[in-house]
């Protein structure tokens, strides 16, 4: 019985070893990002500017292209390749003004980092727990390995951002086609100040 | 009065046999053979099913296309995988989006595929590891009823 289990021990020690590397690499990298974000929004004197600012720090660590294709979901390979660009750019803004609208100049969030793990090799969850201006709020970061590590999809209390995007555009997508999702996309971002 | 003993064995036969469809069918349609057709299995991670059972159903765009063979527990990391029989036709793409999901307010709790835009499809005993852990309506409420406990409030009086 020993015997027949040992390989599978051995393996599954290999397998948690490597995925401890990858684990601690993606976890760093996440940590980086998050102090960068902080430090950039810090020295941003009031809020107006703070998208612009953010971006560039942003585009570094967030993979906003693959956001976009898995938001959209199954129509994608149906856009041609200009509506694919427009659409990450489209994207890419919407996230980046929504998220930095939650910023407040000067706040500081409190961010433990629980116990990543690797679902599957090349991915890594990072769930954090996070005090802001008095709330308290599950977040879980999730990364993916490209060129470097890079955060593919955001689930907050429980919900994915991508799955959330998803099953809107893709409602979309079935009413009217790529034009459809761009423009809701334009739509919803003129309404974001 | 002198045929009762037969009657009453017909009466006891005749409950008996209520009781035995009864237990066939608890057992046939709980599992899901209602399922026709060559299927194939796939896992799902999550952090927490609470409420998925063997039997519950998995849906792509409100349509069932499979069922939920087993829920057991990953001894590695203690997440919860989903293993799910899903018919053989349906090709789904490798960044699927596996959410659990309640039907109503408090119903059942089922999974719902959201098929993503990669070119290649999950392969038979592939694992989505891109899921939504069931949403936790109670500690969601309890969040918004002592949420302000917790605030750190520099209003608030100290105990």
């Amino acid at each position: 019985m020993i015997r027949r289990l040992l390989p599978t021990l051995l393996t599954l020690c290999l397998l948690t070893t490597l995925s401890l590397g990858q684990v601690a690499e993606a976890q760093q990298r996440l940590k980086t990002a998050v102090a960068e974000v902080l430090a950039v929004a810090d020295r941003a004197p009031n809020k107006s500017v703070l998208p612009n600012r953010v971006r560039s720090v942003l585009t570094k660590h967030v993979n906003f292209e693959t956001m976009t294709r898995r938001a959209v979901g199954p129509g994608w390979r149906q856009f041609t390749p200009q509506q694919q660009q427009q659409a990450t750019q489209l994207f890419s803004t919407l996230i980046i003004r929504s998220y930095s609208a939650k910023f407040t100049p000067g706040e500081h969030p409190a961010i433990t980092y629980l116990n990543a793990s690797s679902p599957a090799s090349g991915r890594v969850d990072v769930p954090t727990r996070m005090v802001y201006q008095g709330s308290h709020y599950n977040v879980t970061y999730r990364l993916e390995r490209a060129l470097g590590w890079q955060i593919t999809d955001v689930v907050i209390e429980g919900v994915s951002m991508i799955a959330n995007y998803r099953s809107q555009l893709d409602a979309q997508f079935k009413k009217g086609g790529a034009s459809a999702v761009i423009s809701s996309l334009n739509q919803s971002l003129s309404r974001t100040p | 009065m002198n045929n009762s003993p037969k009657l009453e064995l017909l009466v006891g036969a005749f409950v008996v046999l209520g009781l035995a469809a009864v237990a066939y069918l608890t057992l046939h349609l709980g599992k899901g053979s209602m399922l026709g057709g060559d299927t194939y299995r796939i896992e799902a991670r999550f952090t927490n099913a609470g409420g998925l059972n063997p039997g519950s159903s998995v849906v792509v765009a409100g349509v069932p296309v499979g069922r939920v063979e087993s829920v057991r527990v990953d001894p590695a990391d203690f997440s919860a995988i989903a293993d799910l029989r899903v018919i053989s036709g349906l090709k789904l793409p490798t960044d699927t989006i596996a959410s659990i999901k309640t039907t109503g307010l408090i119903g059942d709790k089922y999974i719902l595929l959201a098929p993503g835009a990669e070119e290649s499809t999950l392969t038979p005993g592939s694992r989505i590891t891109d899921t939504e852990s069931s949403v936790d309506l109670e500690s969601l409420i309890g969040k918004m009823a002592f949420g302000s406990v917790e605030k750190d409030n520099p209003k608030a009086p100290t105990p």
